[in-house]
């Protein structure tokens, strides 16, 4: 298809979405504008004429960035994020900006200052969070791959409630630059895709070294491994921590169908044993929170964004502007993480957390370095979950995060690959890889996607 | 009994780098407002820093000039709070890993004599932007384009004794950091900033409360301020009130002391690592460069003038004090000139009027010839400096420029005699006076005769040869 | 409870968010209720030097060079208030220098 027909094609397609309230920012004409850009490319671009849909905290000049946030309402960035810029030479377009749970805080999407998100599959559900938007809009065929974040999870997570593929690549492998900051040592744009295909050729195109970034990583573009038929000669190991008793038992069936296959494609499985998985979650809700404190102190009402307050003194207009453009959610973080670091208090909560993130990075290094190739555990605890039902209790929604925090705290890639449904709820399994191994984590996931049937039930 | 004050010094000096400490822009002084700005600097979203390997370097180079140690590994924290000039709600800094700890500057104390002021640490940062109050009617003008210029802060232990005792030790170390090429070291320009912790105490006793006093904008000004809380201070005391902990401005116009920030506003910082910026590792190749880059500094400078020049402890001070100075004043020596004559020169005629670089420089080997050529009786010292200004002009050579104006020694017995004739003519009085036993007289006379040659005549021939005729 | 009203005011204050004094109670319940669900992190044993980060691959320094960045609109164009060049906030009661 020629880029201006994929440009009529997808504002059709999110015209027709728009009851999933999945989109914050998009126009025909900015496609127009992206699909003019593709027609001035050199053709053959990897990602040639491809709608890609971007979380709205990654910032653009052409559509506004808002974060999801009353705060940046209407807040046009003067620079592109070096993950567009990127897309763009490779050939992508971008479609929309999604989205999401304000500034990344959420597992749900409905801590949106624009509303919440409806599930594709069920309205009274939630696509998870807190790239739902971004999720939801390539469950309902609107676009073949977005761009998401993971701070804890928020890809891997709405990519396992929606059905689709989500990956986080290790951090570093892609740059921040032109990402807003939630959690600068955990933050990593991340990709969904309909397929591995999809998701992999996206990373591929926005990864590598930028100067612009201190953080990521001076290697070249991450190089796609050619697909595999059979997964003989690698061993995968089954962490015991990830397999309570209690373990919803559609997820329990759909983890292990992806087990089975993997025997069957020739693969190793054992056991393995990840001790400090348990301090995942509080280590996450500890160390995130401090560094969102900081990082959102620089939405102050002064040099860019929404300010309120104006005809007051210099201190009533900050808590004005933050008291009334940040929602309850990002208010809570950032109360805590100003908690955790206060005087007093630091050693015993932020130096804490760093102890322990150091024990769940050693725990993944020694079971990697004991032989296993790769992790399979469930993405989360449960399918899709009612809107509403974890509003009430701000824990009872991180500990939705319980198998994909540590990940993030180890900075390890890892991805969801749709296995099967529950009572028609998609259920994810997850994969996750030592650093720097996203080309085989991507191969083998192909392989295992190339003979399962992500809508079949599991049981 | 007596008060001591015991005070403590942070400089902030702006290291010389072009560009910001995090992003590309430039560090230009007296830009028009939010100029050298992007979105790294004004803290927009998504935004992040790249440190800037010059600054790391010229830090470094700062650390070693003051006998720090170095660490191999420091770390960037951010240090969190509020203010409008302050772009992402937290300045980046260094915490508890700093880049240099120890260290020491000696200097000269007015009362205690020679001094080695110890350090505790050095630290990078970077500044804020600028807050204008006066612009605009109940508003503040905020100018943004000093946020993220890189600062060293020099932290000393509260080893100061007296106001006295802070200017010599601000002189020496602005000394030391210029010598080194770290920093313009301008108190106009903002690039060296003082903040000065004061407390008292009766001697032997442990240290008391102390407050801050916040940046101090010249030397003068330092010494002012301490000299205005020390005895805010003692004031308190003696009447058996306690001092508090604040932060104090100085008022230039009035010289008191008075605080700066309401007493409920909080100082918890929150310091932790900044996860935007990998820790900063320094090889030993790293550091090594930078130890090779460090030219002698002003007290070594002055040790070896002294000893190996044979000058006076003032000359060697003089001489060293400025590294272009000392490095010309070398350099005349080096082309062949008398070590003390050309102290005399540089000192004298060069610092104060022509210039060692510049417009109107005279090249290091220029001056040596013209020392020499003094020497060597070829032309007066009086002649010497009209030659000096001239060939600053023209860029002659010395003997030239001599040769151009007339200026050359004259040995020409019969011109001495023309002139002497001339003078002892004209003055028939001064002539009697002298032989009736006014001699001091002849002095006057030799001056006419040097008038008449335009000071080419040889003063002692002159004066022998006005004797014989006279007696 | 680890979190009281009074905390709350102090951690709103450091933060600079405005919280209505209606909302401080509940603020605190839920803050208390994370604060003690985070704090399981005590029972983390002191045993073992936590391991230092792995150096990021190749991640250095910029070069000493100025570089003007592009930007798509300025100050006047993003900011709340911009005038005669320069950013404009309200006057501080606070700061005797503000
Ligand atoms: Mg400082
Ligand atoms: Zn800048």
């Amino acid at each position: 298809m020629n880029p201006a027909a994929v440009a009529a094609d997808t504002a059709e397609r999110l015209d027709r979405a728009g009851s999933l309230n999945a989109a914050l920012a998009w126009s025909p004409a900015a496609l127009a504008a992206e699909a003019r850009r593709v027609e001035a490319l050199e053709p053959g671009g990897p990602l040639h004429a491809w709608p890609i849909a971007i979380k709205d905290n990654i910032v653009t000049t052409d559509l506004p960035t808002t974060c999801a946030s009353k705060i940046l309402e209407g807040y046009r960035s003067p620079f592109n994020a070096t993950v567009i810029d990127r897309l763009r030479a490779a050939g992508g377009m971008v479609a929309c900006k999604t989205n999401m749970d304000e500034f990344a805080m959420g597992g749900s999407t409905e801590h949106s200052a624009y509303g919440r998100v409806l599930h594709p599959l069920d309205g009274d559900r939630v696509p998870g969070g807190s790239s739902g938007g971004s999720a939801a809009l390539v469950a309902a065929g609107v676009v073949p791959a977005a761009l998401g974040s993971e701070t804890g999870g928020s890809v891997r997570q709405p990519a396992a409630f929606c059905g689709i593929v989500g990956v986080k690549p290790s951090y570093g492998r892609v740059s921040r630059y032109g990402l807003v900051a939630f959690g600068s040592s955990l933050d990593c744009v991340s990709v969904f895709g309909r397929t591995v295909d999809h998701a992999a050729r996206v990373l591929a195109a926005i990864s590598g070294g930028d100067p612009a970034d201190a953080t990521a990583a001076a290697m070249p573009p991450l190089a796609l491994d050619p697909p595999r038929a059979d997964l003989r000669g690698l061993t995968f190991g089954l962490p015991v921590e990830y397999f309570p008793p209690d373990l919803h038992s559609g997820v329990r069936a759909g983890v292990d169908r992806a087990i089975g296959l993997v025997r069957e494609l020739g693969g190793r499985v054992q056991e393995v044993s990840l001790p400090h998985t348990a301090y995942a979650v509080p280590t996450y809700y500890v160390l995130a929170p401090a560094e969102a404190a900081a990082n959102l102190a620089r939405f102050d009402g002064v040099r860019f964004g929404r300010r309120a307050g104006e005809d007051t003194d210099l201190t009533a207009m900050y808590r004005a502007t933050r008291g009334q453009g940040f929602g309850p959610e990002v208010q809570r973080r950032i109360l805590i993480g100003t908690y955790v670091l206060s005087a007093g208090y630091s050693d015993a909560y932020y130096g804490k957390a760093q102890a322990a993130r150091a024990r769940i990075r050693g725990d993944f290094s020694r079971v990697f370095a004991s032989g296993i190739d790769a992790l399979i555990t469930p993405t989360t605890p449960t399918p899709a979950f009612k809107a509403g039902d974890k509003t009430a209790d701000p824990v009872a929604m991180y500990l939705a995060d319980v198998f994909v925090s540590a990940v993030s705290l180890a900075g390890l890639p890892a991805l969801s690959l749709p296995v099967g449904r529950d009572s028609g709820l998609p259920i994810g399994a997850q994969l996750i890889a030592p650093a720097w191994q996203e080309a085989r984590m991507l191969a083998i996931a192909a392989a295992l996607e190339a003979r399962l049937d992500p809508v079949a039930e599991v049981r | 009994m007596s008060w001591e004050t015991v005070i403590g010094l942070e400089v902030h000096v702006q290291l010389g780098t072009a560009s910001k400490l995090f992003c590309g822009c430039p560090t230009t002084f007296g830009s028009p407002p939010n100029q050298n700005v992007c979105p790294v600097c004004l803290g927009l979203p998504g935004a992040l820093p790249v440190p800037n390997e010059g600054a790391l370097r010229l830090a470094t180079r700062a650390a070693l000039a003051l006998g720090c140690t170095v660490h191999r590994r420091s770390v960037f924290a951010r240090k969190n709070y509020f203010y409008p000039d302050l772009p992402k709600g937290y300045q980046i800094s260094q915490f508890d890993r700093p880049i240099a700890t120890g260290g020491a500057v000696r200097c000269e104390s007015p009362e205690r004599g020679p001094i080695s002021v110890p350090l505790t640490r050095l630290h990078v940062e970077e500044d804020a932007g600028k807050s204008i109050h006066d612009r605009f009617a109940n508003a503040t003008a905020i100018d943004l384009n000093r946020a993220g210029v890189p600062l060293a802060e020099i932290v000393t232990e509260p080893d100061l004794r007296s106001a006295g005792e802070a200017r010599a030790y601000l002189t020496a170390l602005k000394q030391i950091l210029v010598y080194a090429g770290i920093s313009e070291c301008s108190m106009e320009q903002g690039s060296l900033r003082v903040d000065a912790n004061i407390s008292l105490r009766r001697p032997g006793a442990p240290l008391g409360t102390k407050t801050e006093v916040k940046n101090l904008n010249s030397f003068a000004n330092v010494e002012r301020a301490i000299e205005a809380e020390q005895a805010r201070q003692q004031a308190l005391l003696e009447t058996g009130r306690a001092v508090e902990q604040v932060t104090l401005l100085f008022n230039v116009g009035t010289g008191a002391v008075k605080p700066m920030r309401s007493k409920e506003d909080s100082h918890d910082y929150r310091y932790f690592p900044d996860p935007d910026l990998p820790e900063v590792v320094l090889s030993d190749a790293w550091i090594a460069e930078e130890q090779a880059a460090l030219p002698e500094l002003p007290d070594a400078k002055r040790e070896r003038f002294a000893a190996g020049y044979g000058l006076s402890a003032y000359d060697a001070r003089v001489l060293a004090a400025d590294r272009r100075t000392g490095d010309y004043f070398e350099a005349v020596v080096e082309a062949g000139a008398d070590p003390k004559a050309s102290a005399n020169w540089v000192m004298g005629e060069m610092l104060g009027g022509v210039h060692t670089t510049g417009a109107g420089a005279v090249a290091a080997a220029t001056l040596a010839a013209l020392i020499a050529m003094v020497q060597r009786g070829e032309i007066s010292h009086a002649a010497g400096k009209t030659i000096l200004e001239a060939i600053a002009a023209s860029g002659e050579t010395p003997a030239g420029a001599a040769e151009r104006l007339g200026l050359m020694q004259v040995r020409d017995d019969a011109a001495l005699e023309r002139w002497v004739e001339q003078v002892l003519a004209a003055a028939p009085k001064e002539v009697d006076r002298c032989r009736n036993g006014e001699t001091k007289l002849i002095g006057f006379l030799v001056g006419q005769v040097m008038k008449l040659s335009r000071g080419t005549a040889d003063p002692k021939a002159i004066g022998a040869l006005i004797e014989r005729k006279l007696g | 409870m680890s979190v009281t009203p009074a905390d709350v005011a102090r951690l709103a204050a450091l933060a600079a968010l405005e919280v209505a004094d209606d909302q401080v109670p509940a603020l605190a319940a839920q803050l208390d209720r994370i604060v003690s669900y985070v704090g399981q992190l005590a029972a983390l044993g002191e045993t073992g030097e936590p391991a230092a980060d792995e150096p990021i691959p190749g991640a250095g320094f910029r070069a000493d060079v100025v570089r003007h960045t592009p930007m798509a609109a300025g100050p006047a164009d993003f900011a709340p208030q911009f005038t005669d060049g320069f950013f404009v906030v309200p006057r501080s009661k606070a700061r005797a220098d503000g």
